[in-house]
């Protein structure tokens, strides 16, 4: 049991050394990649079962002293939020390692398993230094396949992605070391363990500064509006795989960062930001939904739909209250579903015709049912459509935005109109309409592609149909949060 | 009241739904195939009729037992907090009507539309679309709380949405599509706004619709009104009312079973329905209610002005239909909740029969829809012009049809309640919708035939549904038949609602109908002065008869007022605030880094006399700071 949370980060991670050591073959490298992803599912799913809704802080914690001197330690543990976050990762490689199937460029492969490991480790670790470690493992790989196998100016964009992201995390790696040398100062020992850090306690001054450097890395992973210039040009510059674990996963790891670290650090202080980040994430909620309207790149056009459901998701994170932190989880899960079901179909379509771009397409509902029916359903769940799970994030938002008041309910309820500005003129000239030149020879899905996305529309529909098997895995243990969030008036604060 | 439990809601509910699913995935399956085209109709039908079927079981016990509400949980859809959501069915005596009307119907408009949409593509896709609306309509009226009517709400708006953009390789139907959604989500997002503040109000004591009853009484009444306004706004989309309206003479586009279901029936009744669910709330607000009045008067008498101008038939009838509810929402804003669910109940027999009596003279005519480029058809269609006679009657309101009665009870009810302008304005509208209903009856099947087309033969599963509804439209009025007539009301009786009490003397009511009849009748009459004979498609003599025409131009000023100017400001948020401003704010950090190292670079100039200086300098400087620093302590 102790070893498991380090089994699901290090086991991809383990498979490309291996592969890379022995140089294998391309079916053996996609293989392993899959079976690798499918045992990282398989013991998530094991974890699940075993994790228990009900006790409070960590479980499964693995903790071992790594750099002594420091106090830096190998400290990973897993709650009801990185619960969720690693299912989604968990669920959704299996399917994009579909995806790529016959995809032959094998550095593609093993940045992917690299990346899985970055993912999961950031997710899981509750030591900041070995945080930080895998915060920027995770970028890397990213660069990597932008610059080497992405479309458009992708050397630009990679460059653009990499220096903006660098920049918010030296100032998160300064508050880190910060912190670190003031418990220091405090206990006589170094250590960077976040329980540790969370007993500090500044002057109100020194934490807001501190508060900074951690919010400036997380709102340019997310993005909020300001810090968002990187987003459209990485989205469509990145192949596929890598834009779907950026809109998917990573962009999470913004929200999941403010949630843990924000929350979890400096607890009160952030109660000094709060009313910017409402600002800033009502105004991007509506910003990027408009600007999406007249984008004629589809990657470019939900690259903005997934900036503008994010910032609902951070909305709803520092509304600190229970209908909104668990409208926030539950979303951070749907909208990875959907945005990865659209992303993936972006990806069918550039395959098949060689572009992206809406005005080339038109008229897929007649050449090819499924894929039509698919691509609209993907689309309609970024809409928020009843019945699909994003829907039940959206409605636990606004019903906790109401709660804190009028004004704040009715700015979240916004994004009942935000999606659809864009998404039904899109479909109207994507799916339906006349065939074009482009949509002629549209094949439809083949077998292998099903079996990529069904499983996405699947757990869209289950989830939008039966939230009630979801929640109980997180409420109990979002309720606790908000109580020691309640009760703190030192911490770190 | 008694609860009573019930396996038959979720049969109901179950039936259709998962008719929509067998009949989506064969459908995906086998796209291109047309052999299945038989088993697709008589699956589509099974569903809605086997649902019909139990659907009366279920009025019929809740008529015969005193106050039953039958109540049917089949799981909790969400639980968080006080939030707790089940996906609970149930049926009072408002939710049976419903349930009645939706499925019955709903099943006559299915078998309808075998014939109708017989040799169309997708054949099997429209039966999946239909069923799956039906299901979605059920899950709206028999919602047991808010949220689960919302989600109803929703999904017969997506089904609207995939049926008017039926014919999807035009662009101008998808338009249309999109249109109905985005109108209807505008109205959407004041629907959830409402149900935000209104659990945040009362959420606390649980939130089927019967807790919300009994906790409502100690909210602030400014908010109660809040919510009301709100919870309207959504019922404006809807139920196509000034100003969300202009979607639904576009929504036209589907094909006529679709716009007899959906967009005359039952789906745009939904707003009416909402309010008389929610007339525990509204009953204490009665300002709302006025506004509601207001709006829909304001709504009846400019659709029916609409509708005399128009020259497509399915047009004609979508502001007839948007006028009709504009009547019934005068009835459930004025408090005259059980008149307003009667006239949902009888028009949605003689709007669907005129829907359904259209759509056979549009395929007899190879799908012209032009009224004047038909004419004379009664010759040759006999049992269409009858039972469209009935159904024109019927919405005219001449006794004893069921128009009669409905909308009598709605104007009877408004003059008692004192707003008399409101009652003038039916009044009018009432002349109107007698005259532009003949006026399309005249011109259709009276006058002589302008073209020499010979009508293609109707399928029987076409013509036997219109009798049916010709039925229903004849004698529906009759389960509402007022005091005056010597009945009892029963149906408000039985549907026992909140309505404001008011009192209104059988002789002054008999009065009144009266004057309706007469101001019906005379509406008939200049009908057809102008249009029995010799029908011209009258051309405009003056500015404001033009201006109807064009519908006052909403459409434009719609566009120039919203949608352009949104993707205007879309491509400025793209060329100016994100390349120029934010992207120039990044540049001159980055510039000013630049500017920064090109300055130090000067500084590296090789020269080690220089550099000693560097060095110097540091080392001054880092003495002074550590004197300082000591002499500080």
């Amino acid at each position: 049991m102790g070893m498991l949370l380090s089994y699901i980060v290090f086991l991809p991670m383990l498979f490309a050394i291996l592969m890379g050591l022995f140089r294998v073959k391309f079916p053996i490298l996609r293989a392993g990649a899959m079976l690798s992803a499918l045992l990282v599912f398989a013991l998530s799913l094991y974890l699940t079962l075993h994790f228990d809704p009900a006790a409070e802080g960590m479980q499964f914690v693995r903790r071992l002293p790594w750099i002594h001197n420091y106090g830096i330690s190998y400290y990973l543990g897993i709650d009801a939020l990185s619960l969720v976050i690693l299912l989604m990762t968990a669920f959704l490689m299996p399917l994009l390692y579909l995806y790529m199937w016959n995809y032959e460029k094998q550095g593609y492969w093993y940045n992917m398993l690299l990346l899985q490991t970055g993912v999961t480790g950031a997710v899981l670790s509750l030591d900041l230094i070995l945080f930080y470690l895998f915060w920027e493992t995770m970028l890397l790989p990213i660069f990597v396949m932008i610059g080497r196998f992405g479309h458009g100016m992708n050397r630009f964009n990679a460059m653009k992605i990499l220096l903006m992201t660098v920049l918010g995390s030296m100032a998160m790696l300064f508050s880190i070391l910060y912190l670190g040398y003031e418990y220091y100062e405090a206990h006589g020992a170094w250590s960077f363990a976040l329980d540790h850090l969370a007993t500090l306690s500044f002057d109100p001054k020194t934490s807001i500064w501190l508060a900074a450097g951690f919010l400036l890395a997380f709102a340019i992973k997310i993005p909020l509006l300001g810090f968002h210039t990187w987003m459209a040009p990485a989205y469509s510059s990145a192949p596929t795989p890598s834009v779907v674990i950026l809109s998917a996963i990573m962009a999470k790891l913004g929200v999941y960062g403010l949630w843990r670290f924000g929350y979890g650090l400096f607890g009160p202080t952030l109660s000094y930001y709060e009313p910017t980040i409402v600002v800033l994430a009502v105004a991007g909620l509506l910003y990027y939904a408009i600007h999406a309207i007249m984008e004629n790149n589809l990657r470019r056009m939900f690259a903005f739909s997934s900036g503008s459901h994010l910032s609902l998701i951070a909305l709803g994170i520092v509304l600190t209250n229970l209908y909104a932190w668990s409208g926030s989880l539950y979303f951070i899960a749907t909208h990875a579903l959907a945005s990865a079901g659209i992303f993936l179909m972006i990806g069918l379509l550039y395959r098949r015709t060689g572009s992206v771009h809406i005005s080339n397409l038109g008229g897929i509902a007649s050449v090819a049912p499924r894929f039509g029916f698919l691509f609209a359903f993907f689309a309609l769940c970024i809409a928020g459509l009843p019945g699909t799970g994003g829907f039940v994030g959206e409605l636990l938002i606004v019903i906790g935005a109401f709660h804190e008041g009028i004004a704040i309910g009715f700015a979240a309820a916004t994004t009942m109109l935000a999606a659809m500005l864009f998404v039904f003129w899109m479909l109207q000239r994507t799916v339906f309409g006349p065939v074009t030149r482009h949509t002629a020879q549209f094949g439809d899905l083949t077998t292998l592609e099903l079996l990529t996305l069904t499983p996405i529309a699947l757990l869209l529909v289950v989830t939008g149909i039966a939230p009630s098997l979801f929640t109980p895995l997180f409420e109990p243990q979002l309720q606790q949060m908000l109580q020691t969030l309640a009760q703190t008036v030192g911490g770190a604060s | 009241m008694t609860l009573q439990t019930t396996q038959l809601l979720g049969w109901i509910l179950l039936l259709p739904f998962t008719g929509a699913l067998v009949l989506g995935l064969l459908h995906l399956t086998f796209p291109r195939t047309r052999r299945l085209d038989t088993f697709y109709a008589a699956l589509g039908v099974a569903g809605p009729v086997v649902a019909a079927a139990l659907g009366l079981k279920v009025l019929y016990a809740v008529a015969s037992g005193a106050d039953v509400t039958f109540r049917q949980t089949l799981f909790t859809w969400l639980s968080v907090g006080d939030l707790k959501i089940g996906l609970t069915l149930s049926a009072d005596a408002l939710g049976a009507v419903m349930l009645f009307i939706v499925t019955f119907v709903g099943s006559v408009i299915h078998i309808y539309a075998v014939g109708y949409m017989r040799g169309e593509k997708s054949f099997g896709k429209f039966f999946a679309y239909f069923n799956f609306f039906l299901g979605s309509m059920l899950l709206l009226v028999l919602a047991d709380n808010p949220i689960v009517m919302f989600i109803g709400w929703e999904l017969v708006g997506l089904a609207s949405y995939l049926l008017i953009g039926w014919y999807y390789e035009d662009p101008a139907n998808v338009k249309a599509a999109n249109k109905a959604f985005i109108l209807n989500r505008i109205g959407d997002f004041g629907f959830i706004s409402g149900l935000g503040l209104l659990f945040a109000l009362v959420g606390e004591g649980g939130f089927s619709f019967a807790d919300i009853a009994a906790h409502i009484g100690s909210v602030d009444p400014a908010m109660t009104a809040l919510v009301g306004l709100l919870l309207f706004v959504g019922a404006m989309g809807k139920s196509a009312q000034i100003p969300l309206y202009v979607w639904l003479p576009d929504a036209m586009a589907g094909p006529t079973p679709v716009s007899a279901l959906i967009h005359a029936a039952t789906m745009v009744t939904a707003g009416v329905y909402m309010v008389a669910r929610f007339s525990f709330l509204y009953e204490s607000v009665p300002d709302v209610g006025l506004f509601i009045a207001s709006i829909g008067a304001a709504s009846a008498l400019l659709a029916a002005l609409f509708a005399c101008y128009q020259s497509d038939i399915k047009k004609i009838l979508a502001y007839s239909t948007m006028s009709q509810l504009g009547y019934m929402f005068i009835a459930v804003g004025l408090g005259g909740y059980s008149a307003g669910i009667f006239h949902l109940f009888t028009h949605a027999f003689f709007k669907a029969l005129l829907f359904m009596g259209a759509g056979a003279v549009i395929i007899a005519l190879h799908h012209e829809q032009n009224i004047f480029k038909m004419g004379g058809l009664k010759e040759k269609m006999g049992l269409v012009t009858a039972t469209m006679l009935v159904a024109t009657l019927a919405i005219s309101g001449i006794p004893p049809f069921a128009g009669f009665f409905s909308k009598d009870a709605i104007l009877a009810h408004a003059f008692a309640s004192g707003h008399t302008f409101i009652w003038a304005v039916g009044v009018a509208t009432a002349y109107l919708t007698a005259y532009y209903m003949f006026r399309l009856f005249f011109v259709v099947f009276v006058a002589p035939p302008r073209e020499k087309a010979e009508p293609a033969p109707l399928d029987r599963t076409v013509t036997w549904p219109l009798v049916v509804l010709a039925v229903g439209s004849a004698v529906a009025g009759f389960f509402g038949l007022p005091e005056a007539y010597g009945g009892q009301n029963w149906f408000a009786g039985f549907l026992h609602l909140p309505d404001r009490a008011l009192h209104l003397g059988s002789g002054e009511e008999f009065l009144l109908d009266m004057l309706n009849l007469l101001v019906a009748s005379a509406g008939i009459y200049v009908a057809y002065r102008l249009f029995a004979r010799s029908p011209r498609e009258a051309h405009d003599a003056a500015a404001w008869q033009t201006m109807l025409r064009h519908t006052l131009y909403v459409d434009e000023i719609y566009e120039a007022l919203f949608v352009r100017p949104l993707r205007g400001l879309s491509r400025l948020l793209d060329r100016v605030v994100d390349n120029r401003i934010i992207d120039g704010i990044i540049g001159l950090t980055v510039g000013g880094y630049r500017v920064a190292s090109a300055g130090f670079a000067l500084l590296q100039n090789g020269s080690v006399r220089w550099y000693a200086l560097y060095f110097m300098a540091g080392l001054c400087g880092l003495s002074l700071y550590i004197l300082q620093n000591i002499g500080g302590e």
